[in-house]
């Protein structure tokens, strides 16, 4: 393949990002769905593994779709999520505004094309 | 000739984005895996002559596969190099002790991420 300029790479970039768009909002979701669950006093063990995966894999994705706040976002999730009993219930508030943020921030990052 | 490398990545749109950046901006040829064991195989097949391994991977996961990489003769002289986000500092000294030739970190710049790969390995 030639070798390409950084307009024509961050193209091809926001095809890629719209391809995978579905896959991590359905990892927002989860974050969402987790915070809920730790507000309601509910979070299972399987909601806490699944959470922490999906914020290890934003923190790791949305950095490199040029979403740095995402991906710090993410990490304070991770390091939530990563105890063994889960966040405490004093965090959910936070827990909720940050897969808020992350949900907005998704949601709006624009296309180059 | 160009530089022939493998990207064992379990999630997909990381291991595109990278396939894309060091296909496009470097060049190089890329050749993916979407598992340890699907990497392993095509480190046999291919003989590439880096790989960017995922550190947390459903199965086996990049210490094992790396493990599995340097037990296998066909594969052992491979530089392989750690793509993790995994930033504590426990988790690099665990990576860095495993013998890899380097460890770089998600999120990456794809514009740049070719020429992190090239410094480390003298390209």
């Amino acid at each position: 393949m030639e070798p390409i300029d950084q307009p024509a790479l961050l193209v091809a970039m926001d095809l890629l990002w719209t391809r995978f768009l579905p896959e991590i909002k359905e990892r927002v979701k989860i974050l969402e769905s987790a915070a809920a669950a730790v507000a309601a006093h509910s979070l299972t063990i399987e909601e806490k593994d699944a959470a922490n995966g999906a914020a290890h894999k934003l923190a790791g994705t949305l950095g490199t779709f040029n979403l740095t706040r995402g991906t710090v976002l993410a990490r304070e999730l991770e390091l939530m999520y990563s105890g063994g009993d889960g966040p405490d219930p004093t965090l959910a508030h936070r827990l909720v505004s940050i897969a808020a943020e992350l949900r907005a921030l998704v949601e709006s990052r624009k296309l180059h094309g | 000739m160009p530089h022939k490398i493998l990207i064992i990545d379990d999630e997909d749109d990381i291991r595109e984005v990278a396939a894309l950046s060091l296909e496009s901006v470097a060049g190089w040829d890329v050749v993916t895996a979407n598992s340890g064991a699907q990497g392993l195989a095509r480190a046999i097949e291919h003989k590439p002559e880096a790989i960017l391994l995922d550190v947390m991977m459903p199965g086996m996961d990049g210490p094992t596969t790396f493990r599995e990489l340097r037990n296998n003769p066909a594969t052992a002289k491979i530089p392989v190099i750690l793509l993790t986000a995994k930033v504590q500092s426990s988790d690099q000294r665990r990576f860095a002790d495993l013998g890899v030739q380097a460890i770089l970190f998600k999120p990456f710049d794809p514009m740049t991420l070719s020429s992190q790969i090239a410094g480390v390995l003298g390209w």
